[in-house]
């Protein structure tokens, strides 16, 4: 069966050009390493025979091996032509993919729209040297664009020409230098994950558990046990494992993250996408003087928001704040002026020209920052309760993510005063040319400091691993 | 507390006429009278007459609770086109005041279910990227809800700055 080949307008996917190693990504037809059919086929195969196996067990197993052989067969024959026929391609500033084989689907992305670019590299294709591109959209979930199963090399071209045809430049631009911004020592990392109200608990309960165990000889309390292991293999094992060998660096495409090490990720959040920044510092983390980054980008919706929200995973609080700086340029976080609102509630806020910042939590402090150019919506509420009280709150609206901007339980007319206070910065900082589009020759139409990258951009500037501020 | 909700500026809230709240009163009527007709017959069936009849009277404590607050709910709603955002207010139990920058606005609708194409109202919905703030302008005659809508189109296009 072969899928409609001129229904779509598409080209006739001729033999795709051998990606050689220096070879640029910006012209031609690619599609995945031929490694993934076997993937796909050894998955269905392997899922077949864990559902079904057991019952055709009890017709014998010559069944078993016959049905398997042909589930192989069938699924190589799916396999085989949507692989030949799951295209990609860069058409100057578009993506253009070709996908699926009953259903033929064809996306024409404009690069110029993107949210984040990351490559993923999970262990099992590391070992083949494979990796996936994901690029995200704002178009909430599943408008991500997956390219799965590319060499790693190719992967990583393909990522920069993205990129720059993001920023606005042509596709065979080299990569923007980096300067590093942030190595997370892995001891750091392990002490701040253990350091933690939650897990010391955890930990504890597990060791009376055990303790119990052995002096009663009780079964009974493993049972207990299984919740708390559960709950320390998600909050404890899985960002320890997530996070190990982080490294943070800055370069005029964005902010760039790497991390991990069963699944290597890369990580490139372009200026501009970042919606919201929250830091957040536990009770404990505190007395460490340390703190968490979570952002809120547009691409990151839904279930892959927990995934990619981090920018930071620990850093010392110092740190995290000029990452807030480098995000948010020409602002500084620390010197808005925040008002407390003496409720039960501690909630303090405060607004300036950039940014609106909010910090809330006795325990487990959490410092929310949103550029005023950003806001979707704001709004001032006020329940049954309040409305006698004489109070209202504040909401500061963003996209989807972790952060959620809030100056709650104000005085009435005090609220109000702030919410105008908003809506007058916002006003004033949303200027048609505040878009972030293209950002490279944007620079260049807004007439400032362009940073031309054939010539090699000047890192010296704030090289360094403490740019100075 | 009036004063924390009031209109921006210079501008005044445009109100909405009382066709919504005879929206309300007709839904809520509806939904009270399925309730309170089906649970008296279940419990009649039941052989309960008693607490049959408690429980119509609770229902119809309760309409009329509703038809009184429908009228509340219509006359709490208003919006106002300042110079580069839109505000609306509503709520009777929560009062909300909600600011649209005209550059924020990615959609803009007009949708108007059966019982509003009766009644000849439509309601107007504004979505920006950030779904949590509920935005949009209900019971409007549907001539005005059209100007409306491509009043705001088109201002969200001259307002544009991207997401």
């Amino acid at each position: 069966m072969l899928p409609p080949r001129y229904a779509w307008g598409a080209p006739p996917p001729g033999p795709p050009r051998k990606p050689d190693p220096d070879g640029d990504v910006t012209t031609g037809v690619f599609r995945s390493h031929w490694l993934v059919i076997p993937f796909q086929v050894l998955a269905v195969t392997l899922v077949f025979v864990a559902l079904i196996g057991p019952i055709l067990i009890s017709f014998g197993y010559a069944w078993v091996l016959l049905l398997g052989v042909s589930v192989v067969f069938g699924s190589l024959a799916y396999a085989l032509p949507a692989w030949w026929y799951g295209t990609f391609g860069l058409r100057e500033d578009h993506l253009v993919v070709h996908s699926g084989l009953v259903l033929r689907s064809s996306r024409e992305i404009p690069l110029s729209r993107l949210q984040a670019v990351d490559v993923v590299q999970p262990l099992l294709m590391q070992v083949f040297g494979l990796a996936e591109l994901r690029i995200e959209l704002a178009g909430g979930d599943g408008s991500a664009i997956r390219l799965r199963c590319l060499r790693r090399g190719v992967a990583e071209r393909l990522r920069v020409a993205v990129l720059a045809h993001a920023a606005g430049l042509p596709g065979r631009s080299p990569e923007a230098p980096e300067w590093p911004f942030y190595r997370l020592p892995f001891l750091l990392l392990l002490g701040a994950l253990t350091f933690r109200v939650p897990v010391l608990l955890c930990f504890i309960l597990l060791l009376l558990l055990a303790t119990a165990f052995v002096v009663f000889l009780e079964p009974g309390v493993l049972g207990g046990a299984v919740p708390l292991v559960l709950g320390l293999l998600r909050y404890y094992w899985g960002p320890l494992a997530r996070y190990t060998d982080f490294y943070a660096s800055l370069s005029s495409d964005g902010l760039r993250l790497r991390y991990g090490m069963f699944q290597r990720r890369m990580q490139t959040v372009p200026p501009g996408r970042v919606q919201a920044v929250r830091v957040v510092e536990p009770l404990l983390w505190r007395a460490l003087g340390v703190a968490r980054v979570e952002a809120t980008v547009a691409g990151y919706a839904g279930a892959r928001q927990g995934d990619s929200a981090d920018l930071l995973p620990v850093a010392p609080r110092g740190r995290a704040f000029s990452l807030v700086n480098e995000l948010f340029p020409e602002s500084e976080a620390s010197s808005v002026p925040l008002v407390d609102n003496r409720g039960l509630m501690s909630n303090a806020a405060g607004v300036d020209e950039r940014l609106f910042v909010s910090v809330r939590g006795r325990f487990c402090r959490v410092t929310e920052i949103v550029p005023v150019e950003r806001m979707q919506t704001l709004r001032l509420s006020s329940g049954p309760l309040a409305q006698l009280r004489g109070r209202a709150t504040v909401d500061v609206d963003t996209p989807p993510g972790p952060v959620t901007g809030r100056a709650s339980d104000r005085a009435a007319d005090e609220g109000r005063r702030f919410l105008d206070a908003l809506v007058e910065y916002g006003r004033r900082a949303r200027v048609p040319s505040a878009g972030t589009e293209r950002w490279a020759t944007r620079a260049t139409m807004r007439g400032e400091s362009v940073t031309n990258r054939d010539e090699g951009e000047e890192p010296e500037v704030r090289s360094g691993d403490t740019p100075e501020r | 507390m009036d004063d924390a909700f009031t209109a921006p500026g210079d501008t005044t809230w445009q109100r909405i006429p009382t066709a919504l709240a005879w929206y309300r009163r007709l839904v809520t009527g509806a939904g009270c009278l399925a309730l309170g007709a089906g649970g008296a017959l279940l419990l009649l069936l039941w052989g309960k007459p008693v607490l049959a009849g408690v429980w119509a009277a609770l229902v119809l404590v309760a309409a009329a609770v509703l038809w009184f607050l429908a009228g509340r709910f219509q006359r709490s709603w208003g919006y106002a086109e300042a110079t580069a955002e839109l505000y609306l207010t509503y709520g009777v139990l929560v009062r909300q005041l909600v600011v649209v920058p005209y550059g924020r606005m990615q959609v803009v609708d007009v949708t108007a279910d059966l019982l509003e194409q009766a009644l000849g109202i439509a309601t107007v919905r504004v979505r920006t990227a950030a779904s949590t703030a509920d935005t949009r302008v209900v019971g409007l005659p549907l001539a005005d809800a059209v100007q409306l809508r491509d009043r705001l189109a088109a201002r969200s296009e001259s307002f544009s700055t991207g997401l």
